[in-house]
Order: structure tokens, then C-alpha cells, then sequence
């Protein structure tokens, strides 16, 4: 989850008259989780799906709906300019064909802006930007560009001052050289041009979705923002572009139009969404009974606007609120505005009947049957390693079936059989007192079109007098004693187990396992200091069947 | 209350009631127990702090094997002398019948001048009643005597001699009660055994801690009408991730978050209706080219949901509550609060009761029935429920607030496709949070390490 780090005195200034004890207290009504906080600094984490958190000024925007301070949807107030166009090349059509922006006026900028901003344009690239595949952003000082913008494409010898260098390279060059070229050179293929956006003095100003321009870097100095989102589809592009033009009016900016045009472009229309519902689905879904009038109020904490239409409410839904699908969304920002915190819970008792599944049944009763054998019980991850499964057991290592990038080394390969992990727990408890016996009932993985999932048995003893009788009393007797059934050894080998003391375990005739001693290699491999006797049985081949 | 002891310790207790300080001889006798008896009932009063043992050690004397038959016999001098009482006698005859002690009794007699000699004749001069030694000689007798009790002038003759007088150190032990002991009741149950003292550690075998919590919880969700239903951990991304309502290009999906089976592909995931309509809303909403190979790949399931799901999908019920409890995995550092594997439970309430309050209503009651009772609740955001919250539960060994279940009502986007008409609770979340609370654990691994010392020595939650 991404986390914002904030002040709560500038919180304060941006949402009004509250304390910030009442900020913090609500902070997770509004969905926001506090991670740290240190006197005034406080560290938030927030959903992926509501990008407008990633910044204090649009977090101020929902408390002020909850305190009730400011209520309703948030309008862009967007004036008309023909100074600012952009015309789209249909070279771009198979690269990234779509752009939009918008212009942001007198604001004030200083560091923390700056920071805020550069956050947020992680988190949009990130998130609904699929890491810059589906849409990106570059943020431009206005002043240093001259209009009129021409979107197209460029060859990769193309050369500009790229962001953070004070030298002329090559598209090229900055693929291959630069850190952010490198990272994201991949989304532009293989072809031998990329989109390039320039200026009326064929100025380059950005290379999306890489790198922009240095001349244009925004400062304190900056006055005046420009913001261009160019991606794969226009509507992600404008819905990214309504996040920043939101952000940017809640910051002080004023908006004015860009215009585009060309290919299938057009100028942004940050288009409201209109949903209408039938409140009996909030009162149903939440359990409540709100009035028509409570409903439309509390969709409007949640900076929504709404009005009742005959039995249904209209709502509207701002273009930067696009994580809002359908009349379910508006449900939950009802339950959101009306408080999480007034919501009492009720337990209505059940008409059906519980059951456990026969296998956990089952399953348990097997444990109880161990235990009364003086079996203790372990628990192993199903997914292991190799040295665990195959090194030192000697088995086959030829069926493996791995996870791909693990991050951690002890956990790489799906097991396909109990025992070996369970001699690796006695490896490590070497130095506590003997006897020691183990059991564990748990999964194993074979590939077979594509996996098979089986339940395995597996029992392990081992202390000076350790033997084969042993062992084999104490399946004969659980499988016997617990389920009635009767089990005979055959003599086999496996490399597990040493040679002339290994049997496979047969049930009605079918081979389910296997018994015996094991290898002394293993033993000594594992620093094991006494005998090891232990058998494995497959429960599903035979004990989970009805009979 | 009267304290119980051992017989052996009582006897002792009341011997030396009577006499308060005794050695272990005089135990012996006045309680008529072995030596052996008393030696460790010595040994219990005084770790009982009941009994003071007191050793001194005193140096003793008894005849040597000369010193015993001249005891019997009277000292060479002596009987030398006694030869002489009744006249001179020939130094020959003397020889002939004091034989070898003639010469150190001719000797001493000599040097005391108790006798004189002329040519070959030895006669009497002296006769002391008493010679030095004949005192020390009757006072030891047969016995052994403390130094202390004897001349030590009338012994030193006696020492020089050889095997007259055998010196020993002996070690003597004296028992005295203490004073709470001098105040002790003591039972009379016959047959009456310490039952306060210590006794050694036995090892019990066990279900697994953290199979204890599994079971109490499937044992809740049984109680309060819930069925239970299993499925693989191995699962296709269509029901893990697409059937969820998850685009294929979301974060989550990929390769640092989830296992991914090495190039392992499911045939068939779902049918054709179901696949149809899964892609369709996914392309609807997310706006993206959905790719069928994408939903094949196979991953170790990141939820429970999944089997949920696919039981819902497949079944169509107009009422349910069902529940899956298993293994999830997660492809993440292994670290305290981090494991790669770990148990979710999962459940999911289908019908007319399916309302928020509801959903808040049946996680309240399970806390309260796994013995927690400070809970609230948060929004929050999942991809497949609208609305979502999650529960925060009171942790008061460490003081704070943690999260523990996620919860939702299924989103139209997830349940439409698949068929489900009826609005669906569902909720989940990690089990071995709950057990480290239960268990008062700062580290998860400790549920997967199998250190023995703490599988034997862990007490059961109930």
C-alpha cells in the first residue's frame, strides 16, 4: 500500500477549523490508515484505487466532507483559452496515440508542493498507470514553452537536454545510459521511433513516457504549471489528467484549457458521471433505514452531489472519482459519509446447520490417534527447498516443480513428500531430550495435468533404540486401532532409507507408502546423533475414499 | 495444617525431640533404623531446612597388635619384673622365657634402674606399682579412646613403641533440630508420602499450537451455521486474480507478490460461459485486452477466496454460509511478521441476511467466542468487495490497535459474471495473527520452526 507523508498543521490550514486529535481520529473513517506519526509529521497509508490521497490537499478535500465543513463535489473550475494547443501526428498511432494537459496558473510553489507533486506522479504512474504502460505524466514550467505543442515521433538519434543534465543526448543514449531510460525503455519496443513532444521552435519538451525536458524542470521559481498525461487509451490519460487538475485547483492553481486535436485526440472534457439508484440497495446492502434526504447528505460528505428523482437518487460523480463503477461504489461512499462508526453490528443466528469437512474430520481424528502414540505434532511449509526435499535425502530430484522468483531461498520448490522435512526438524533439535516423534498430516504436489494435490502421513522416531518393529507397530496400530484398517510391508529400498531395512506400505493391495530405517548418510548428514526410523504414507489414495 | 513426612524423616524428627543432639550411631540406635536410612534422612530434614548437621573431627587411639596382648599379658617390662619379685634370675632363663621382648624390657628396666645386673645374674632393685603406660594401656582397652581423654605424658612412651598404640582421625557427625523444626506437627497418616516435593519433567505429545487455534476456529465457524469446504493451493490466475474482479495488469499480480508455478499452465480453468463473462467485465471496466494464457498460468494461491468463489460459481446458492481454512502463500521476505506461507480462513454468508451489520455482526461474535472483545471497525479497499472494511482488534499485551480480518460485500463485477444473483458476504484473514496473540508471540516463524523445546513446553490454549 502507498503511504503519503504529511504534516498535521498543514492538514489543519487546508481542511478548516478542527484539532488534530479530530484529524487523526478520522482519518480512518475516511478509508486512511495513520502508519507512524511523530509530534507533527504523521505518515498515511492509503488504497491504490484513490490516487487523489496521494497528496494533503486532496485528503483535506474528504475530511472536509466528513467534518461536514465543505460538502458535495468538488467542481473544476477550468477557464476557456485558445493560447494552449497541442496537435497530435498520426505517426504516434502505433506508439502511445493518445495526449491531453492542462494549464495551472498562479500557484505557489515551494519545496513541500514540489515533493507532494512529484509523490503523487509516482503513485498515478504506479498504480493506474501500469508502472507508465498505460498513461504517464510530465509536469512543465509553463513559461519556458512556447505554444503551439506538436505531439509526434522522433528517431532514437533525436538529441535534447533530458531532465537533471546540463548536456545534449541522444533518445538513444538515454535508453541505454539513464536510469529511468532503462527502466522504462522496454514500453517503446523495438521500433525506430518514439513519441517526442515539441514545441513551435521545435524545442523538445518531454519524451514520454521517459523523461522530460530540462529546461522545463518546475522550481520555486515556477509560476506557471503545464501537465501533459500521454498514454494508450484516452480515457485512462483523462482520468489521470483529472486526478492532477483537481489536486492542482485544491493547491491554489488556477485551470485553463489545452486544446488537442488530431488523430483520434481530443481536448479533456473532465465529463461528470451520473448514476442513478434506488436507495432501498444502500438501506438493504448496509442494513439500515435511512431516509432519502440522509442518504443524499451523506453521499455528499463523501464529495459527491446527489438529488432525489422520483423513487431513485441521481448522483454525480466527479471524472478524478473514477474508482466509482456503479450504484455498489455509491453505497459504500454512503456507509463512508454516514460514518463506518455509527454502524452497529447485528448477529441474526443461523438457520443451517455447520459442518467440518469429513476430511478435516478425518484428519483429526488421526491426530488424536498419534498423540495417544506419543507423537507429537509438527507443521512444515509445503513449499521448501531443494536441499531440504533432494540433497540430503538422496531422493530423485528429476519432478521438481518450483515457484518462479522466490524471495526467499529456503522456500523455492512445492514438496512431494512429508518425511524429509520433518528429519530436517530433528536436525535442528539435536540438543533437546530423546526420544524424540514427530508427525505431520499436510499436503503434497506432484505435476500431473498440470498438479495433483494429495494428503500425506508421515511419522518419524528416533532415540537409541530406534528400529524398524517400532515404526511399523505404530502405523499398524494407528491405521488399525483408529480406522480398522489392516496394512502389510514389502521389502523395497529407496534412497532415503537404508538398504535392507526399507519396505513400501501396502493397503488392499495397493503400494501407499513407505517404511523403514533411515539411510545412515541422511543421519550423518544431519548430524543426527541416534537411530531415525519413519514411514509416509498418501491418505488420499486409500483413507478419505467411503468405504 | 500438619506437614507430611516421610517415616524415616518423622522417627529421626521425634528421636531427636527427646535428645537434641545426636551423632548418626546414636540415631541408629534410638530410632532402630539402617545406617543407610538415617544417612538419607538426615540428608532430606537438612534440604528441608528442618535438621543441622554439625561435623567435627576428633583424633582417636587404639591398641596395635603388641599393645593388646600387653594388655593381656602385662607390658615386657612388667613381666620381666614379675620374673624378678621372687629372686635373681639367670640372664639365660629370662631370655628363654620372655623371648623376643626380652631385650626392650631388659632395656627400659635398665635405664630405670628397676633392675641391676652382675656377671650373668639379673636381680630386682625397684618395684613401682604402677610402670608409665600400664594407665593409658587399661584406659584404651578394647576401645577407642579420644585423645583428649588420655595422659598425654603416660602416652607419648606407649607412641614411640612400635604397634603399641594406632592413632585415627574420625569424622563425627551431630544432629540438631532448628527451631522451626523443634515446632513442626508432624501427621500420622500411615503411608503418608511428601507430596510437596519436586519431581522430574515429563514430555506430553500434542497437536500443534497452531493446529489448536485452526480447529477452535473451524470449530466456531461450525457452531454459528457455517459449512466447511476445501480446496487446492494450487490454483489458475483466472480464480485467484481474474474471477476477482483483478486486472491482469494489476500490481498485485505480478511475480514479487505472487508464486508463479514454472512454466505450468492450467488446461481447462472454468467454462466457457463463465470464462466469457469474466473476460467481458474485465474488459468493460478496465479497459484492456484480456488474455485467456494470462488466466491459465498457475500460482500458489495468495487467498482462500478463490475456492469460495469457484464454490459459489459452481453452485449457484440462493442461501449459503460456507467457510475455507487452509494454506496461503505470498512471495515476500521471510521476516517476525512475514511468512511465505501462512493459514486464512475465509467465509462467506450468501441470502437475505447479507447486510453490512451483519457481516460486522458475525465477526463480533467470533472474537468474542476466540476471547476478543475490544474490536472496531475501518473502511478500507479490496478489488472484489464494495464496500470493504477491515477489523481492528485491541492487542493488550503490546498496547495497540491491530488489523486483523478484511471484509466485504462481493462486487456486481465478481458475482454477476459467474451467475451469483444474491449479494454475498465474505470475510477473511490470517490465522497466525490470531495465534500470536493467543500464544503471546513477537515472531510468526515460531510456528514453522518445530524447536522442539517449545512445542513441549508451550501451554495449551483453550
Amino acid at each position: 500500500m502507498p503511504v503519503v507523508e504529511l504534516s498535521y498543521s498543514h492538514l489543519q490550514k487546508l481542511v478548516g477549523k478542527v484539532t488534530k486529535k479530530q484529524i487523526s481520529d478520522y482519518l480512518p473513517f475516511l478509508g486512511l490508515d495513520i502508519e507512524s506519526e511523530d509530534n507533527d509529521s504523521v505518515r498515511i497509508e492509503y488504497s491504490p484505487n484513490r490516487p487523489d490521497y496521494s497528496t494533503g490537499y486532496g485528503i483535506a478535500l474528504g475530511l472536509q466532507g466528513l467534518f461536514g465543513i465543505k460538502t458535495g463535489a468538488i467542481k473544476l473550475n477550468i477557464k476557456k483559452s485558445h493560447k494552449y494547443k497541442i496537435s497530435v501526428k498520426p505517426s504516434v498511432s502505433k506508439i502511445r496515440p493518445f495526449v491531453t494537459g492542462i494549464v495551472a496558473k498562479n500557484g505557489k510553489i515551494d519545496d513541500k508542493i514540489i515533493k507532494q507533486f512529484m509523490a503523487m506522479q509516482e503513485d498515478l504512474h504506479f498504480g493506474i498507470g501500469r508502472k507508465r504502460k498505460k498513461s504517464s505524466i510530465g509536469m512543465h514550467d509553463l513559461d519556458k514553452i512556447t505554444f503551439p505543442l506538436v505531439y509526434t515521433t522522433t528517431n532514437r538519434n533525436h538529441k535534447f537536454v533530458p531532465l537533471n543534465s546540463d548536456s545534449e543526448i541522444s533518445v538513444s543514449e538515454i535508453l541505454n545510459n539513464i536510469n529511468v531510460g532503462k527502466e522504462y525503455g522496454s514500453l517503446l519496443g523495438n521500433s525506430s521511433q518514439v513519441p517526442i513532444i515539441l514545441d513551435t521552435n521545435k524545442k523538445t519538451v518531454s519524451f514520454p513516457p521517459i523523461i522530460n525536458a530540462n529546461i522545463t524542470t518546475v522550481t520555486t521559481k515556477t509560476k506557471n504549471l503545464f501537465v501533459e498525461v500521454t498514454g494508450i487509451n484516452k480515457e485512462d490519460a483523462e482520468d489521470m489528467l483529472s486526478v492532477i487538475a483537481t489536486i492542482l485547483q485544491s493547491a491554489g492553481f488556477t485551470l485553463e484549457h489545452v486544446q488537442i486535436s488530431g488523430l483520434k485526440n481530443s481536448s479533456p472534457k473532465f465529463e461528470e458521471k451520473k448514476i442513478s439508484f434506488d436507495p432501498n440497495l444502500a438501506n438493504q446492502t448496509l442494513g439500515l433505514e435511512l431516509s432519502t434526504s440522509k442518504i443524499i447528505s451523506s453521499l455528499k460528505k463523501s464529495r459527491l452531489n446527489a438529488v432525489a428523482k422520483g423513487k431513485n437518487i441521481l448522483c454525480t460523480i466527479p471524472a478524478y472519482r473514477f474508482d466509482i463503477f456503479g450504484p455498489m461504489d455509491l453505497v459504500e461512499e454512503i456507509a463512508l459519509g454516514y460514518g463506518i462508526q455509527n454502524l452497529e453490528p447485528t448477529f441474526s443466528p443461523s438457520q443451517t446447520i455447520g459442518q467440518t469437512n469429513p476430511i478435516s474430520n478425518k484428519l483429526k481424528s488421526l491426530d488424536q490417534i498419534m498423540i495417544g502414540l506419543g507423537y507429537l505434532e509438527a507443521l512444515n511449509s509445503s513449499l521448501t527447498s531443494k536441499r531440504v526435499l533432494y540433497d540430503v535425502t538422496g531422493r530423485d530430484p528429476s519432478k521438481i516443480l518450483s515457484v518462479l522468483d522466490s524471495k526467499s531461498q529456503e522456500h523455492t520448490i512445492l514438496r512431494n513428500s512429508i518425511l524429509p522435512g520433518l528429519l530436517e526438524n530433528l536436525s535442528r533439535n539435536i540438543h533437546e531430550s530423546y526420544p524424540q516423534k514427530l508427525f505431520e498430516t499436510g499436503s503434497v504436489f506432484s505435476l500431473n495435468d498440470p498438479i495433483s494435490e494429495k494428503i500425506n502421513f508421515s511419522g518419524i522416531s528416533t532415540h537409541k533404540d530406534a528400529n524398524f518393529t517400532e515404526i511399523k507397530s505404530i502405523l499398524q496400530s494407528a491405521l488399525k486401532i483408529g480406522f480398522g484398517i489392516d496394512l502389510e510391508t514389502k521389502t523395497s529400498s529407496d534412497p532415503l532409507f537404508e538398504e535392507g531395512r526399507c519396505a513400501t506400505i501396502v493397503v488392499d493391495g495397493k503400494h501407499v507408502g513407505i517404511i523403514g530405517e533411515i539411510s545412515s548418510k541422511a543421519i550423518e548428514t544431519y548430524k543426527i546423533q541416534s537411530k531415525v526410523v519413519g514411514f509416509e504414507i498418501s491418505l488420499s489414495d486409500f483413507f478419505f475414499k467411503p468405504s | 495444617m500438619s506437614q507430611v513426612f516421610h517415616d524415616i524423616e518423622k522417627k529421626i524428627i521425634a528421636s531427636l525431640k527427646n535428645n537434641p543432639k545426636q551423632t548418626p550411631t546414636s540415631l541408629e540406635e534410638s530410632t532402630n533404623l539402617s545406617s543407610d536410612q538415617i544417612r538419607r534422612g538426615i540428608e532430606w530434614l537438612k534440604l528441608k531446612d528442618l535438621a543441622i548437621v554439625d561435623e567435627s573431627k576428633t583424633s582417636v587411639v587404639r591398641l596395635g597388635k603388641n599393645g593388646i596382648e600387653s594388655l593381656q599379658k602385662g607390658l615386657p617390662e612388667r613381666r620381666l619384673l614379675n620374673f624378678l619379685n621372687d629372686g635373681p634370675k639367670k640372664l639365660s632363663d629370662l631370655q628363654k622365657d620372655l623371648g623376643y621382648v626380652f631385650g626392650p624390657a631388659m632395656g627400659l628396666a635398665k635405664k630405670n634402674n628397676w633392675v641391676k645386673s652382675s656377671s650373668d645374674e639379673i636381680s630386682l632393685q625397684n618395684f613401682p606399682s604402677e610402670l608409665p603406660g600400664e594407665k593409658t594401656l587399661k584406659k584404651i582397652g578394647n576401645d577407642k579412646v579420644s585423645i583428649n581423654e588420655i595422659d598425654k605424658n603416660d602416652l607419648l612412651g606407649l607412641l614411640k613403641r612400635p604397634d603399641f598404640i594406632i592413632e585415627d582421625v574420625i569424622t563425627t557427625k551431630e544432629i540438631t533440630l532448628t527451631d522451626s523444626a523443634k515446632l513442626l506437627e508432624i501427621s500420622n497418616v500411615s503411608g503418608a508420602i511428601d507430596v510437596e516435593a519436586k519431581v522430574p519433567q515429563v514430555f506430553v505429545a500434542r497437536t500443534h499450537p497452531l493446529k489448536d487455534t485452526i480447529d477452535e476456529i473451524r470449530e466456531i465457524f461450525v457452531t454459528l451455521g457455517f459449512s466447511e469446504i476445501i480446496g487446492n493451493m494450487t490454483q489458475s490466475s483466472f480464480w485467484n486474480f481474474d474471477a476477482l474482479f483483478t486486472p491482469q495488469d494489476h500490481p498485485a499480480r505480478e511475480l514479487q507478490d505472487t508464486f508463479y508455478l514454472d512454466c505450468i499452465h492450467a488446461k481447462k480453468i472454468a467454462n466457457s460461459e463463465q470464462i466469457k463473462k469474466v473476460s467481458e467485465s474485465h474488459k468493460k471496466n478496465w479497459r484492456y485486452h484480456w488474455d485467456v494464457n494470462e488466466a491459465r498460468k498457475m500460482v500458489l494461491r495468495t487467498h482462500t477466496t478463490c475456492v469460495t468463489i469457484k464454490h459459489l460459481a459452481d453452485n449457484k446458492p440462493d442461501e449459503a454460509r460456507v467457510f475455507s481454512l487452509g494454506r496461503v502463500f505470498r512471495n515476500e521476505k521471510v521476516s517476525y511478521k512475514h511468512l511465505v506461507e501462512f493459514n486464512q480462513i475465509e467465509g462467506v454468508v450468501v441470502g437475505k441476511d447479507a447486510t453490512l451489520r451483519n457481516l460486522m455482526g458475525i465477526q463480533r461474535e467470533f472474537y468474542k467466542r476466540i476471547g476478543i472483545t475490544k474490536i472496531k471497525f475501518w473502511p478500507t479497499f479490496f478489488p472484489y468487495t464494495e464496500p470493504s472494511l477491515q477489523t481492528m482488534v485491541y492487542n493488550e499485551r503490546l498496547g495497540k490497535w491491530i488489523e486483523l480480518f478484511g471484509m466485504g460485500i462481493f462486487r456486481p463485477e465478481v458475482t454477476k459474471p459467474l451467475g451469483i444473483s444474491k449479494p454475498v458476504l465474505a470475510w477473511g484473514g490470517g490465522i497466525e495473527r490470531i495465534a500470536m496473540m493467543k500464544y503471546e508471540l513477537d515472531d510468526v516463524r515460531e510456528f514453522y520452526n518445530n524447536n522442539l523445546n517449545w512445542l513441549r513446553s508451550t501451554t495449551k490454549c483453550q
